[in-house]
């Protein structure tokens, strides 16, 4: 049996039909403003994931598929595909007609190339996401045939135009991809066209009017604006000059000000597909830390919801488990996790330690060590003060150290110079693209950056990583994914601290910019205005 | 001592400095009496205005006490201020002298060398000496030490080079006195009416580096400040402006008084302003 997608197709027909026909009919028109913050180093999605890259980016380039709020992939540059029996073979059915923006038609050599050549060499996470992809024969213009030496489910979960940009192979064949011309001026087949990009000021992007989807875009133009200071974001977005700001773009304090306008919308929704997720990575190579036990009281004694309430003004979820509770969707996510309080446990945490051996001296000391903090901000500041006042109280004396991003980088996952390190991690939709490269002994890769600094390695649980990564029964997943997180809630080589909410704020004129899976790293071919 | 005092009683408004820094200096060093926790405990409510929940100053968004945070704060600006101008003063003061005194060779490398600091804009030198050293009391003191200590060598080079030709240093070489001798018990007591005063003004400047490193995110993480409170504040500006105000007074009456203090020393330690009225 063949799992077939026609029927997803069909449905999606009725619905767009459905909705054009709706009270609330889309008007065409208009410039989208939108914050990107920072300026991105380039527009090369496919050798960067950078966040403003990825602001800018998806509204140029296609991926072979899509995925909607739910998460489920719809059809993009691929009209349908079809995945055989033993999960070795995935086939993509290629849209006709569709052409780049200079012109060129778009064919199965450029999904072959772009998978093959750019994002298995050169993408930071595709090596990972298409590992398993041995070759891909292109038997005619239309269909791309990917031939996998393992199943690997996780794969059907990155073909995103954020994640897997689909490039033009005449632009880039036969050229040094890092330094291809490409990178700042992007060519597509997407819904906008790269216009120019002016350093320190803005991107302009304008309609593609030879896009693929009948009808789309609704905007006439997108420009990225850069506006370094937070309070002038904020001062823009309150004015009207700008339309839209994601990823924390406008500080939480102000949004929590800002929600009471009328002419300002706020949305957590959009980061499913990114899951953040903070956390403490542990040396778990030297005392203090090479011990359980004070990982796990670590984990009992801090209020997670203290650090939303007053870090993040609300925005977030406390971390229940290793993996993020958005996996539920993919029935991975398990309940119940030992280690994980719903109210710090100071008893127990204490009781942890004595238990261990871990006792206090004549004033109250039981370890010392000194906690990096992530210098994205200040609010990782405050966290660490509040991590140094709740861990003083169970004897854990901490020292705060904050440092340039480069010098930080280095010393925890170049020279492993740390002890305990806040950080946060990009879970992704599905643990083998997120999850895995922070707990196995394959990912203790020095010098690379956010993969296993713990150092934390476990037979066992690799074993389980990698069957795992290639189960292809959800149900079977399920249940290996489950004794995954006990291992990690009791070993608990990194403490999770809260599932991260950004913020995504716009004016409320601005509709349909929540249309994809990705939100703010969408393709925006169904933003309008409603004026 | 007298004479001192009638001379720099006559400066009103020094005399209220005066007064403003004992009271700060007070409070810096009962602070541990008058606030005994940690002033970065969680001491209660995040966010509490002034005068609510047991706040006389207000708390920030970890609950903080604001109040114990100023007080704390103030041995930490004092503290810094006081070290970075001793060391800036004593490097500088032995190599402006060794420069007047010597002049020649010693004198062109001695100075081009202050040169070459003093063409750095000193607050961004400042920011990168932090940066590199990580941010550390240790590391916040070199750093104002360094971008301050070419001033006071340029004055002590000139007050050196006016004094070495007078008749009683001259005196001094015809008695066979060392050089050492010359300089350290001659020469150095004639001119240290101005190190005072540019010592007492540094160390006005000296806070007010230390309070923008903190501001910027570059102070001792691990030791309360005024700049520090500021910083953390900022963002908080328009929702609880208690959290950066208290301690941006702070800040400035203490430098306002430590300036007063200085013009006052330099009136009644300069001898031709000592008729000034």
């Amino acid at each position: 049996m063949r799992i077939r997608n026609w029927m997803g197709i069909a449905l999606g027909i009725v619905f767009v039909a459905l909705a054009g026909l709706s009270a609330h009919a889309q008007k065409a028109g208009g410039t989208l403003v939108m914050l990107v913050q920072p300026e991105p180093p380039s527009l090369a999605s496919y050798q960067s994931t950078s966040g403003p890259i990825g602001l800018m980016a998806p509204k140029v380039y296609d991926g072979l598929l899509d995925y909607d709020k739910d998460l489920k992939a719809v059809p993009s540059l691929a009209e349908s595909w079809t995945v055989s029996d033993d999960g070795k073979t995935v086939t993509f059915n290629l849209r006709k007609g569709v052409k780049w923006h200079d012109g060129k038609p778009f064919t199965s050599a450029d999904v072959q190339f772009t998978i093959m050549n750019v994002l298995k060499k050169i993408h930071p996470r595709g090596p990972n996401s298409f590992k398993e992809v041995m070759e891909i024969e292109t038997p005619d213009e239309s269909t791309a045939i990917f031939k996998l030496a393992n199943p690997a489910p996780y794969m059907m979960r990155s073909f995103g135009s954020y994640e897997s940009p689909i490039v033009p192979k005449h632009l880039l064949d036969g050229q040094d991809l890092k330094s291809a011309s490409i990178a700042n001026k992007p060519v597509g087949t997407g819904p906008f066209k790269f216009v120019e990009w002016k350093k320190g000021q803005y991107i302009r992007l304008d309609k593609n009017e030879d896009y693929w989807k009948e009808g789309l875009p609704y905007l006439d133009r997108i420009v990225g604006r850069f506006i370094p200071d937070a309070s002038t974001r904020t001062a823009a977005m309150e004015k009207g000059e700008v339309h839209y700001g994601a990823y924390g773009a406008i500080p939480n304090v102000d949004v929590v000000r800002l929600r009471e306008l009328d002419s300002i919308g706020v949305t957590t929704d959009g980061y499913a597909m990114i899951n953040p997720v903070s956390l403490i990575e542990f040396n778990t190579t030297k005392p203090p830390f090479d011990s359980p036990a004070i990982r796990q009281a670590i984990s009992l004694t801090l209020d997670r919801q203290f650090l939303i309430d007053n870090i993040w003004f609300g925005y977030g979820k406390p971390a229940t488990s290793a993996l993020s509770s958005s996996y539920a969707a993919t029935g991975l996510y398990a309940e119940g996790m030992p280690n994980y309080p719903g109210k710090p446990d100071l008893e127990a945490a204490k009781k942890v330690l004595d238990d261990a051996g871990i006792k206090p001296d004549a004033n109250g000391v039981r370890a010392k060590a000194t906690l990096d903090l992530i210098p994205y901000g200040e609010d990782w500041r405050r966290a660490g003060e509040y991590m140094k006042q709740a861990l003083g109280d169970i004897g854990i004396q901490l020292d705060l150290r904050y440092e340039d991003v480069p010098t930080w980088l280095k010393r925890v996952y170049a020279n492993y110079d740390f002890s305990m390190n806040v950080n946060y991690f990009y879970q992704l939709p599905d643990p083998v693209l997120g999850v895995h490269r922070h707990y196995g002994t394959d990912q203790i890769r020095q010098g690379t950056h956010f993969v296993n600094s713990s150092r934390y390695s476990n037979p066992k649980l690799d074993a389980l990583l990698e069957s795992g990564a290639k189960e292809p029964d959800a149900g079977k997943r399920g249940a290996m994914y489950k004794e995954i997180q006990e291992i990690l809630a009791n070993d608990m080589p990194v403490v999770n601290l809260h599932e991260m909410k950004f913020l995504t704020v716009f004016n409320s004129k601005l509709k349909g910019h929540d249309a994809s899976g990705f939100g703010a790293y969408g393709s925006f071919d169904q933003t309008w205005f409603d004026e | 001592m007298r004479n001192f005092w009638q001379l720099y009683k006559r400066n009103r408004s020094a005399v209220a400095g005066l007064i403003i820094l004992v009271v700060v200096v007070v409070v810096a060093a009962i602070a541990p009496i008058l606030f005994p926790q940690d002033p970065f405990s969680l001491a209660g409510l995040a966010m509490s205005p002034p005068g609510e929940n047991g706040f006389l100053l207000g708390s920030d968004s970890l609950g903080r006490d604001v109040a114990a945070g100023i007080a704390h704060g103030a041995k930490t600006s004092l503290l810094i201020g006081l070290l970075a101008t001793i060391v800036a003063v004593g490097f500088g003061t032995i190599m402006g002298g060794l420069a007047g005194y010597f002049g020649g060779k010693i004198d062109d490398l001695l100075m081009r060398t202050t040169e070459m600091f003093q063409t750095i804009p000193s607050f961004v030198f400042a920011i990168l000496l932090v940066a590199i050293l990580k941010p550390s009391i240790n590391s916040i003191v070199i750093a104002i030490a360094v971008v301050s200590w070419p001033a006071v060598a340029r004055l002590v080079r000139g007050e050196f080079l006016s004094l070495k030709n007078r008749e009683f240093v001259q005196a001094c070489h015809t008695l066979g006195m060392s050089d050492i001798r010359i300089m350290l018990g001659e020469i150095l007591p004639n001119c240290l009416s101005p190190i005072i005063v540019i010592g007492s003004l540094m160390v006005a400047t000296a806070i007010l580096i230390e309070s923008g490193l903190a501001f910027l995110g570059l102070g001792d993480p691990n030791i309360m400040s005024w700049g520090f409170q500021v910083g953390a504040g900022r963002t908080l500006l328009r929702s609880a402006w208690w959290v950066v105000t208290f301690p941006g007074i702070a800040i400035l009456i203490t430098v306002l008084a430590i300036n007063l203090v200085g013009e006052g020393l330099n009136d009644a330690l300069n001898p031709r302003l000592r008729e000034r009225q």
